[in-house]
């Protein structure tokens, strides 16, 4: 009956989202979702769930190679760092060891490297992930509070190319999950 | 709780060894919701009077330690009882003794998580935040040593008014690098892995304020799959990358030893020795406050017993590495055909601070002995009292190294004996105050179990695929004879 | 879902490989003792070369067993259940501490040679010598390497029995009774492998002195394990054994393993290294200076570069670990380097300046690797290539990595 009330389109509403009680019936769900062909839609879950990656088609992440990168450059940097100012800007010889003698300067460069690299981590997953964004249309959800504590959701947005307002509602309709919702944009 | 009139201690023994099944790591709870109430309730729920009472004391001990530090600054380094030829006394060793009380923190949420130990969900986050906690109270203890402490900032390689810059060459450098960059890791390992949590405590406020505070540290969280996605393999990048850190950390304290030419503090073992010395007491450390935790917030049926159990294994475990390490030093000593190393131990075991010596022995090798038992094991009081033990041995292990060496040198003319002063053993005592101000915030604020990583393990979470990874199932079966645990 | 095999259809037998691996086996056992005899009769100090080679091929199978003797008895501490699949292969490797002990005797025979302390006319003019004369000495020498092989030989008969008892009898009271003997057991582990460590190797400077030596020996022995357990899987799995039980996750665990102790072997090697570098003592550094004079300057820098650069940047990356072969011919390569890392150990105190390799290391190496599989292959073709009364076999069957 609501799928004939007001329907939504790409400027008034964020989209639609259901709710499920159980990662089963999420990871269903889910894989309906994906081989109905959408793109923009998303799972939520209270914690990490295997298997949902997969039963969402989502590809795996550049960000080994971002920090694999920033470890090197923290490497870099390191060494960079101990030969400008020990050997080159200021020489002095301390304890009958070289100006600049590799031994001595691994541990700052290992240090720098772990210090870079970590950053990249932290860094670099919230920028993949468009973080921090305090404002979010789902926040405005009631029922979606409970997806940091026990339940379930799936969501399509209404910009995804195939979202069609009374096809996508029929779909989510049908996971088996509780009545869809019309989240407002 | 209505539990106090059963057989709490059955309801609560999960340590039975079947290798037919795992055990389970929630008791009696099946649905996620428990852990989300049991967890944020300890936030949510209005401060109990005793808390009130602990930080106000707590708070004394901090200020005790900021006066006996305005004390130090105003008057000079003169109130201690360093004195040639002793150097380095309570300040040296306190700093690694912090330092190392650190380290299991990073053990458990990075090298346990790498070895797929799934019990350390219920201990990690309170781990990590004692190692941040304890590795502030580490850094102010060189930062006080070193004199004129308005320009410590010469210790970083800023241009400064003496145009000069540090000596990288020198292993005190490398420990500002090395606590310095474990500081920073471990509180962004520490702070990413509690945005989901930080997002549940935003979800269920019911206060302005605490939805803006909450919803800000969570940074709009928002239970994304393709975030979780990204989330965890960040988290296992700062596991791998904390697990050759925390290796690094303590291997450099030790180079600040083992760099010199001192007997007993230049021995090649000092680089994995110092590392397990340091998860033997941050392991202490972590059951040292953990117990208490537990039974006053009633968190029994998450921190359980096999958690208790696993963690006294961990202590056994380091702490006979530990004692290989004495028994392999002692015995170099005297097959190294040196004179002066083989008096350094001879001292140590039977010189001036043989007391010393022997504490530390009785400690860190006698006392774990007795969890090769496990009715030992699982007596909370047994472990509480041993955990308290290790600590006191774990200190006296760097006491015993940083004063017995020194007090001996190569000169016998220049031997001395080192007395700390009334203002040294303050301003250690005062840094637990610190220690327990920062712990008890922590409690009071922020959620003081992975939330998110609890439930992932719970078997609700595993979607009946059996034997997922490190599976612990079967709690269902386990929960209908609860009764018959013992 | 996953679909988990069932044991009971599984090849789990040798039989299938078993030609080939007493035919390489046997071949090269021959190959190489004929070669080796032929040319320490034939060149000069030939019989002294031989028995230096020797030691180093003895010293990187024996810590193959070490390697092998440790993750059985780890495994059991830390009820784990990935590597149930793996593990009747790492008890028959360590149940070649037998082998070991009667292999150890040339080393025994040859001590006047390789070992400068048992000349005790020598020694006695020597005042560092003397201090060590109650340690240092044939007698007791032989003493201990008898009660070293006796422990590890004892513990890697008692699991590897117990473990085979249960693939009949099924009974998981087996699995508790050896996770409770496991705990004693690594300790008594940690204090034979720490000291054979000091006798075998570091004694052969007996100026020399490291605490650290014990743990440098156990990490050979922890990468060498690991890195020849794919190679052994592989080479079954190529015969159609264990195909479907062992997967690509079992592989993807042991490749990480053996990424860590790579790893942790290059800390402690470091460690060491600094220490006595930086410190700069004359009885310390004089250890080093051999090693870091001459052509052994190159071997130095050859183990920085190949068994530690290059593994680590190998086998950092996910793809390489989850595809058995390459994982296995890694594997390989860095036995190669535990070997080469042996021979600077060893080598550098009889030949300071020169490194000398030549074809007698070859045939050496070829010896007692050929001696090593055929005992190896007799003790796995008795019994079931998978600990099959194993309680978590399923689990480890079903495991796949997270």
């Amino acid at each position: 009956m609501s799928r004939h009330q007001k329907q939504p389109d790409a400027g008034g509403s964020y989209g639609y989202l259901v709710a499920f009680d159980s990662v089963e019936q999420l990871l269903q769900a889910a894989a309906r979702v994906r081989d109905a062909g959408y793109t923009r839609w998303d799972a939520h879950t209270p914690f990490v769930v295997h298997g949902l990656d997969a039963a969402m088609g989502i590809r795996p992440t550049i960000l080994p190679y971002l920090v694999f990168t920033g470890g090197l450059t923290g490497t870099t940097c390191g060494i960079l760092l101990q030969w400008f100012t020990n050997a080159h800007d200021y020489p002095f010889l301390i304890s009958g060891k070289p100006i600049f003698s590799l031994p001595a300067n691994i541990p700052v460069a290992f240090e720098m490297t772990i210090l870079f690299a970590a950053l990249t981590a932290l860094v670099g997953m919230l920028a993949l992930n468009l973080l921090p964004q305090l404002a979010h249309p789902l926040h405005g959800s009631r029922s979606f509070k409970r997806a940091t504590d026990d339940r379930f959701f799936i969501s399509i947005e209404a910009r995804d190319p195939i979202f069609d307002p009374v096809a996508t509602r029929e779909l989510l309709e049908s996971l088996g999950g509780s009545a869809v919702e019309e989240v407002p944009g | 709780m209505s539990a106090t009139t059963v057989d709490t201690r059955a309801l609560l023994d999960n340590t039975t060894d079947d290798p037919r099944r795992r055990a389970p790591l929630v008791l009696n709870h099946t649905e996620f919701g428990f852990v989300t109430d049991t967890v944020c309730g300890v936030v949510e729920r209005t401060t109990p009077r005793s808390w009130y009472i602990a930080f106000a004391a707590a708070l004394l001990m901090t200020g005790v330690m900021f006066a006996m530090i305005t004390y130090l600054i105003t008057t000079g380094i003169g109130v201690w009882g360093i004195q040639v030829p002793v150097g380095w006394g309570f300040a040296i060793v306190n700093f690694v003794f912090w330092v190392g009380i650190g380290h299991a923190g990073t053990l458990i949420s990075a090298i346990l998580f790498l070895l797929r130990q799934k019990w350390r969900t219920s201990i990690n986050r309170f781990a990590e935040g004692m190692t941040i906690f304890a590795v502030v109270c580490a850094g102010i203890f060189p930062g006080i040593h070193v004199g004129r402490m308005w320009v410590a900032y010469w210790l970083f390689p800023v241009p400064n008014q003496m145009q000069m810059w540090p000596n990288f060459r020198s292993p005190l450098l490398w420990d500002v690098f090395a606590v310095g960059t474990y500081a920073t890791v471990s509180l962004l390992f520490w702070y990413m892995g509690m945005i989901p949590d930080l997002a549940t405590l935003r979800d269920r406020a019911t206060t302005r304020l605490r939805w803006f505070v909450y919803g800000v540290l969570s940074l709009g969280w928002r239970s994304s799959n393709r975030h979780w996605h990204r989330f965890e393999m960040a988290y296992l990048l700062l596991a791998a990358l904390a697990t050759p850190l925390v290796l690094s950390v303590h291997s450099v304290v030790s180079f600040d030893f083992a760099v010199s030419i001192i007997p007993g503090w230049h021995t090649t073992i000092f680089p994995p020795y110092f590392v397990a010395g340091a998860i033997f007491s941050g392991f202490a450390m972590v059951v040292t406050l953990v117990i208490p935790t537990r039974h006053f917030f009633k968190l029994g049926e998450i921190i359980t017993l096999r958690h208790l159990e696993n963690m006294s294994k961990i202590m056994l475990a380091t702490g006979m590495m530990v004692g290989l390490a004495y028994s392999t030093e002692f015995f170099i000593a005297w097959y190294s055909g040196n004179a002066y190393e083989s008096f350094t131990f001879l001292n140590r075991a039977f010189g001036p601070y043989a007391w010393a010596y022997w504490i530390m022995v009785t400690c860190n090798v006698v006392v774990p002995q007795i969890f090769w038992s496990k009715r030992m094991r699982t007596n909370l009081v047994v472990m509480w009292i041993a955990s308290i033990l290790i600590n006191v041995g774990m200190w006296f292990e760097r006491f015993v190294i940083v004063v017995s060496s020194l007090s001996r040198d190569y000169l016998p003319t220049s031997w001395g004996y080192y007395r700390p002063t009334i203002i040294d053993v303050l301003t250690f005592a005062g840094s637990f105050g610190l220690f327990f101000t920062l712990f008890l915030l922590f409690v009071r604020f922020l959620p003081i179990i992975g939330m998110a990583e609890v439930k992932g393990v719970m078997p609700a979470a595993l979607h009946g695929e059996p034997g997922h990874g490190d599976y612990h199932g079967d709690v269902v079966e386990r929960v209908g004879r609860r009764g018959g645990a013992r | 879902m996953k679909q988990v095999a069932d044991i009971t259809t599984e090849v789990r037998r040798l039989d299938p490989a078993l030609p080939l691996w007493l035919g390489v086996g046997a071949a090269t056992a021959a190959v190489g003792i004929a070669g080796a005899v032929a040319l320490a009769s034939t060149q000069e100090h030939g019989w002294g070369r031989l028995l230096e080679s020797y030691l180093v091929s003895f010293a990187l199978f024996l810590a193959l067993t070490l390697g092998a003797l440790f993750f059985v008895m780890l495994q059991h501490i830390t009820r784990a259940g990935w590597s149930v699949v793996v593990r009747r292969i790492a008890e028959t490797l360590a149940c070649n501490a037998w082998l070991m002990a009667v292999l150890a005797i040339p080393v025994v025979l040859g001590m006047d040679h390789l070992y400068h302390w048992s000349h005790v006319e020598a020694a006695a003019h020597d005042p560092v010598l003397v201090g060590k004369m109650g340690f240092l000495n044939p007698t007791f020498f032989v003493i201990r390497l008898g009660i070293y092989f006796l422990i590890w030989g004892l513990l890697a008969w008692f699991f590897h029995r117990t473990s085979v008892r249960q693939d009949t009898t099924l009974d998981p009271k087996l699995t508790v009774r050896m996770e409770r003997a496991a705990g004693p057991g690594l300790v008594l582990f940690a204090l034979s492998a720490n000291f054979a460590a000091f006798d075998l190797l570091m004694s052969l400077d007996p100026h020399w002195f490291s605490t650290i030596f014990g743990v440098y020996y156990f990490a050979v022995s922890v990468v060498t394990f690991f890195a020849v357990m794919p190679k052994i899987l592989v080479s079954l799995q190529w015969k159609g054994v264990l195909s479907r039980a062992v997967t690509v996750e079992h592989f993807h665990d042991l490749g990480k393993l053996l990424f860590a102790f790579n790893v942790f072997w290059a800390y402690i090697a470091f460690s060491q290294y600094m220490l006595i570098w930086y410190g700069n003592i004359p009885e310390e550094t004089q250890w080093y200076l051999k090693r870091q004079t001459g052509d052994w300057a190159w071997v130095s820098l050859a183990l920085l570069v190949f068994h530690f650069i290059i593994p680590f940047l190998v086998l950092v990356s996910r793809a390489v670990k989850r595809r058995p072969r390459l994982l296995a011919f890694t594997g390989s390569y860095m036995v190669v380097m535990c070997w080469l890392d042996l021979y600077w150990l060893v080598i550098p105190e009889f030949s300071p300046g020169s490194v000398r390799f030549g074809l007698i290391d070859v045939f050496c190496f070829l010896g007692v690797a050929g001696v090593y599989t055929l005992a190896l292959t007799f003790r796995l073709k008795r019994h079931s290539l998978i600990a099959e009364g194993d309680p978590r076999l399923q689990e480890s069957m079903a495991f796949h990595t997270a």
